[in-house]
């Protein structure tokens, strides 16, 4: 499902604007980009935001006693126009005719594409393997990196069918590369358990 | 559990031995201080023994603050990670495993070590085979690795070779270790045995501490064991051969010497025997015994002996002359005889009955194994001149338990048995001791022991004696303090070929049919014991 439209890229990650406002896709789930014939390049998302259009202006406080919320939307319908939803992408890896590869890829995603969501059955098949925690473990963003490797753990074990197998597997390689940060560790640990 | 993977080597050197970090699905607890495990090298296989197990954190902030309660996730994902075990393992032997050199080849002294991510596996029973031997005729199995059900197996005629020395506090079944061990020399004519047994214990069946009867070496080896006495009275009662008489004779001054703590001499008193050897040679004791007290002190004008200390020496001996075992003059035939029968492969259990006290022990052992280790060096003398087989001397091994009241630091120079232990197997006679102080043992003849079989000591001194010439000490003493109280042993030395732990196999029925099973093509005659010296 398109979900996106690149406004800024550059070789580690990049930046799109929400199709739907207030509706990003979820933090830590994996989105990709068509960048070739049958080439995938596959990115987890690592930061959204909604706000003005013009940099310089702030939103204000539009609600009252008897409008608030959605109706706020259903009063102010120029808000669609002023607003805007931006979300920001870490690259992990490009998926070609089904291999996966996963590192930084090789060119920066074209400006002005598509981004989409990926279904569960490519989600599968990228987590697979977990050398792209690497990659999120080093994403510089406002969002801890340790909280980013969390979501995107919790998105993934969703997709994959509650995959309690993969949540070992991704809390051991979460265990292993965090080994000299036990704080950090702990954090993403106790923040991937399942909720029961 | 058998050839299992437990980790990679990380680190070490050959003088420390080797760092493998477990793997994770690897728990401390199924690993024991001095179990038997394999090193898999790039060229060499290193069979070797865990010395050491530590617990490593890789953040030092867990300890501060370790997960409780954890729920399994988080646990199962720190270990193996941030929380992981190492083992230091010492490598005793290595066996090449280029191809070129097929089957031929034996495991040998290490001398280089595996790099690193080396592959440690339990040992299997192809493993076990390989170092300690297979089944064959002088191979005795004594017992099994502490936590497997393979046969460990000691080459007898190594272990007979050399002087040897059963160790361990009392209660550690070194009586039940010596029992197995004699019977497995014994039935493969490893070597003739003579044991001096100070409590009755081993000829004959004998009720233990917890009520079941153990047979005895008379009981299951038939004629192959003669048992003397130097009781008179029990040997009616029992199944004895032979009682065997000491005459006062045969005592010389080194006895003396040996029995000065028992008999209350000082050191001077003790002298003075040497003293009237020197003046009146082999008579020397019934001499004394007759002097009156003028006949002292003309004696002691002339010699230069003390007058106080030649009394008491005196009385003292009148003492040991009331002894019933000993005569005024008794010829050295019977135990010529007894060497005799040695040599025709009989074994010889010397029992003492009432006398069984330390001074009884002590004189009579000394005596008899002095005048058998003179005819053995004349027998020895002798095949080295004819060259002949049949004068070859057979390998002679002597039990001796209380070992440490004959090879003490000032006994070992004097007596015969410190002689023997020095001389190795020059004239074909060894010793086997058995003692729960090897403390008490000097520690020259200590050095001597070839192989040492231990049981728990946990006295220090006790502990480093034991360990004396022996390499790679330290992660031994980790081995034998992790001994359980009873049928747990450590083997070393030069009849094993490296170190190992053993459960030793029960002395029961089970064993009592191997014993009879084995010993069945050996059979000897059943031939009167008179027959036994004729020619």
């Amino acid at each position: 499902m398109r979900v996106g439209e690149i406004v800024e890229s550059n070789s580690t990650g990049f930046v799109c604007e929400s199709y739907e406002l207030n509706r990003p896709p979820a933090l830590g789930s994996l989105v990709k980009v068509h960048v070739g014939e049958a080439r995938d390049l596959y990115g987890v998302v690592c930061y959204g935001e909604t706000g003005s259009l013009d940099p310089g202006r702030r939103a204000v406080r539009r609600s009252t006693d008897e409008v608030y919320d959605h109706q706020v939307y259903r009063e102010s319908p120029q808000l669609e126009h002023v607003l805007r939803t931006e979300f920001t992408s870490v690259a992990v890896g490009i998926v070609e005719r089904g291999i996966v590869v996963q590192g930084l890829p090789s060119l920066p995603p074209p400006l002005h594409f598509s981004v989409h969501t990926c279904s569960s059955e490519e989600t599968i098949l990228f987590t697979e393997n977990l050398y792209y925690f690497r990659l999120l473990l080093r994403a510089s963003g406002p969002v801890a990196v340790e909280q980013l490797l969390a979501a995107n753990v919790r998105e993934v074990y969703i997709e994959r069918g509650s995959d309690e197998e993969w949540l070992r597997e991704a809390a051991r390689e979460a265990a292993s590369l965090l080994k000299h940060d036990y704080d950090r560790l702990m954090a993403v640990l106790y923040a991937i358990q399942p909720v029961r | 559990m058998d050839g299992r993977r437990l980790g990679v080597v990380t680190d070490g050197g050959f003088n420390t031995g080797l760092t493998v970090r477990l793997d994770a699905d690897c728990p401390t607890e199924d690993l024991r201080i001095g179990d038997f495990v394999v090193v898999e090298g790039e060229s060499n296989r290193y069979f070797s023994m865990i010395s050491d197990i530590q617990l490593h954190v890789s953040d030092p902030r867990v300890l501060a603050s370790p997960p409780h309660d954890a729920p399994p996730l988080v646990a199962q994902a720190l270990a193996g990670t941030t929380t992981y075990a190492t083992v230091e393992v010492k490598p005793m032997l290595m066996l090449d495993l280029r191809p070129d050199l097929g089957e031929a080849t034996r495991p040998q002294r290490v001398r280089t070590i595996p790099m690193h991510f080396a592959a440690l596996h339990r040992a299997t029973e192809m493993d076990f085979a390989t170092v300690f031997g297979k089944e064959g005729d002088r191979n005795f199995a004594i017992g099994t690795p502490v936590s497997m059900n393979i046969p460990v197996r000691l080459r007898l005629d190594r272990f007979v070779e050399r002087s040897n020395g059963i160790f361990g506090q009392s209660g550690t079944g070194k009586s039940f270790l010596a029992r197995l061990l004699l019977c497995g020399i014994i039935t493969s004519g490893a070597a003739a045995n003579l044991i001096f047994d100070m409590h009755s214990e081993y000829a004959f069946d004998k009720q233990t501490e917890d009520g079941r009867w153990v047979r005895g070496l008379r009981e299951l080896l038939g004629s192959r064991v003669l048992v003397y006495s130097v009781d008179a009275k029990a040997a009616a009662r029992r199944n004895v051969d032979v009682t065997l008489t000491v005459g006062l004779n045969q005592i010389e001054a080194e006895d003396i010497m040996l029995l000065a703590d028992e008999l209350d001499l000082t050191a001077t008193t003790a002298a003075t025997a040497g003293l009237l050897g020197d003046r009146y040679g082999g008579n020397w004791l019934r001499q004394l015994l007759a002097m009156s007290s003028d006949d002292l002190a003309e004696f002691c004008q002339s010699s230069g002996a003390h007058p106080e200390a030649t009394k008491a020496l005196q009385r003292k001996l009148r003492d040991v002359q009331r002894r019933a075992y000993l005569k005024e003059d008794v010829p050295f035939s019977p135990i010529d005889e007894m060497v005799t029968a040695l040599g025709r492969g009989r074994s010889i259990i010397l029992e003492f009955g009432r006398h069984d006290s330390p001074l009884d022990y002590m004189l009579v052992a000394n005596i008899v194994t002095r005048r058998i280790r003179t005819l053995y060096r004349r027998k020895m003398e002798r095949f080295e001149e004819t060259r002949a087989e049949a004068d070859r001397p057979p390998q002679l091994m002597i039990t001796l338990e209380e070992a440490h009241k004959f090879l003490n630091p000032s006994a070992a120079r004097q007596t015969i048995f410190g002689t023997i232990a020095r001389e190795m197997r020059k004239y074909n006679v060894t010793l086997m001791v058995i003692d729960q102080r090897p403390s008490g043992i000097d520690a020259e003849v200590m050095s001597q022991l070839g192989t040492r079989i231990t049981g728990l000591l946990t006295e220090e001194r006790d502990i480093d004696a034991v360990l004396t010439g022996v390499g790679s000490r330290s992660f031994l003493r980790g081995s034998l303090a992790s001994l359980d109280t009873c049928q747990q042993v450590l083997l070393m030395g030069h009849a094993v070929p490296m170190p190992v732990m053993v459960q030793t196999r029960p002395y029961d029925e089970e064993f009592y049919q191997d014993i009879r099973g084995s010993d069945q093509a050996k059979e000897l005659p059943d031939v009167g014991i008179a027959d036994i010296w004729a020619e």
